[in-house]
């Protein structure tokens, strides 16, 4: 009898692990994933205002300030909040130095 | 073409996997209403013995009203209500209660529920005789041997309950059961009769006796081999009772015989010894009560009884044949179904991982490599022009050419390259502005080289 209930046992239990992977295995990938994204927008953003710095004739100390934070919250690598947070400190010094460039 | 069906079996495998655990599910889920059934060849006879008030045990009797017995009871040590079949040895019970005042309340049997609770009502009644029932004060007396209940049943004698009842009421031990039935042997006219009725149609039954007819089906199942059945009323407390049983058995040897004095049935015939005392001794104990206090007609009892031979024949306690009974289809699959539920579980989870990883794998990518690649030689071809700030612009652009080229290779979202293609189409547009030339703006360039 206890040999049956064994083989219930294995079956209930095969079919809740398969219900749960199938649920959580897509949403963990899509949580890398989106944190992935997130911090590839930021870097991307980081480089290009850092391009936009090397062009900009003088110096912009906010600008300076705002891009040095952006860079430190990339190197501590936290998650998508800390990645949007870092993307717009990059554009906003990438604005910066644009209008410095420009004026 | 092959290779196709060989991608479309698990799809419909899977699926009949599931379908075949949860079938197995179900089978197990609706077999556990299967009563248990601890019959070791499935017995015939009705698990449920003797039923409340459909066997007839209820009878005409009535009580007087409640005031009024106890008027009676005041006056008169024994009150015997009419219909009333308990019997005793009063000089025994008178000695044995001595010079207590002991009151007895005698009621007939198979009252109904509210009868029986205005005999109960009598405050003045110490003990109260219901049918058979014996009970006083918060105690009830019970047979519980053989004898006993033959004395009880055989000729409605409760003298050894009653001096039970007595003793138990006063704190004084149990006095042992005194047996007051005596045997005669039968007249030989009575016999020759009994035996005539029987060579007829295998069954006697004595004048006042409450059996119509012998139940045909339940005592074939018994006692298989034409069981002959002489069945007596309740005898009288004083008289002897005829001893039909070794009598009969000498004529008929060989064959079953069941002889029901009152509520008493006893067996006489082939293997008597092996089972004969256990039938009636679990028979009595479980439904002594029932038979005390109720009516019964005897066919109801002899029908609970024969139920109860069944049982303990197909209880396997002797070694009697028993009829060839086909194994249960459903009795052999159930140790296997968990195996089964199990087995299909495991398949169905294997085959379902595979195409949920497939399908990762074929990401469809709509556009986005071309496009990098248009843009990318747009940078290019621009990037020998450039000064100043459109060199600024184009540097954007490619970092941003950069990121998506990055985002491609390590597979991220769709919508997320094409943001940063976007946003290198933006500078490289930035960048043919500045440089006044039309032809270079992404979206003119890419239409041509598309074209």
């Amino acid at each position: 009898m206890t040999l049956t209930w064994l083989g219930w046992l294995a079956g209930v239990l095969g079919l809740v692990a398969a219900g749960f992977g199938a649920v959580l295995l897509p949403r963990r990938r899509a949580r890398a994933g989106g944190r992935a994204t997130a911090w590839s927008t930021a870097r991307s953003a980081i480089d290009i205002a850092a391009v936009s710095r090397d062009a900009c004739p003088a110096r912009v100390a906010e600008a300076e300030h705002l891009l040095a934070r952006a860079e430190s919250l990339a190197a501590d690598r936290g998650g998508v909040a800390a990645a949007h947070q870092a993307t717009e400190y990059a554009r906003r010094a990438d604005r910066l130095w644009r209008q410095a460039a420009d004026a | 073409m092959h290779e196709r069906r060989a991608r479309r079996r698990p799809e419909w495998l899977r699926w009949a996997c599931l379908g075949a655990a949860a079938l197995a599910l179900g089978v197990f889920v609706v077999a556990q209403r299967q009563s248990i059934d601890v019959s070791y060849g499935r017995s015939p006879s009705s698990s449920d013995g003797v039923q409340e008030g459909s066997a007839g045990e209820l009878s005409d009797a009535t009580v007087p009203p409640v005031d009024e017995m106890t008027a009676m009871l005041r006056a008169n040590d024994v009150v015997r209500l009419p219909g009333s079949i308990a019997r005793w040895d009063t000089r025994r019970v008178r000695a044995a209660i001595g010079g207590r005042d002991v009151r007895i309340l005698v009621a007939p049997p198979g009252l109904d529920e509210a009868e029986r609770d205005r005999v109960r009502d009598v405050d003045n009644a110490t003990i109260r005789v219901i049918g058979l029932r014996v009970t006083g004060d918060v105690y009830q007396a019970t047979a519980d041997s053989l004898p006993g209940w033959r004395s009880q049943f055989a000729t409605g004698d409760v003298t050894s309950l009653l001096l039970t009842m007595i003793a138990g009421l006063h704190d004084e031990p149990s006095p042992p059961d005194v047996d007051l039935l005596r045997w005669r042997e039968p007249a030989a006219a009575e016999i020759g009769r009994v035996a005539a009725a029987l060579r007829e149609r295998g069954t006697y039954v004595g004048e006042g006796a409450t059996v119509t007819r012998v139940p045909a089906e339940r005592a074939r199942s018994a006692l298989p081999g034409g069981a002959l059945f002489v069945v007596l009323p309740q005898q009288p407390f004083t008289a002897a009772l005829p001893r039909f049983g070794p009598a009969l058995t000498r004529l008929f040897p060989g064959r079953p015989i069941v002889v029901q004095y009152g509520s008493w049935i006893e067996y006489h015939g082939p293997r008597a010894a092996g089972f004969a005392e256990v039938a009636a001794a679990s028979f009595y104990a479980q439904f002594g009560d029932r038979l005390s206090t109720y009516a019964y007609p005897q066919s109801a009892v002899l029908g609970a009884y024969l139920d109860r031979v069944t049982d303990v024949r197909y209880a396997g306690l002797f070694d009697r044949p028993l009829p060839y009974q086909p194994p249960d289809p459903l009795r052999v699959a159930l140790p296997a179904l968990p195996w089964v539920f199990a087995g299909c579980v495991a398949v169905f989870v294997v085959l379902s991982v595979r195409p949920g990883r497939r399908s990762s794998v074929v990401a469809e990518r709509r556009g986005s490599p071309a496009r990098l690649a248009g843009l990318t030689a747009l940078a290019v071809e621009v990037s020998a022009l450039t000064d100043g700030p459109s060199d600024a612009a184009l540097t954007r652009a490619i970092t941003a050419l950069t990121a998506a080229r990055e985002a491609l290779g390590r597979r991220l979202a769709e919508p997320h390259v094409h943001a940063l293609l976007d946003q290198a189409e933006a500078e490289l547009a930035d960048t043919a502005r500045l440089l006044g030339r039309k032809d270079y703006r992404p979206d003119v360039y890419l239409r041509g080289a598309l074209a």
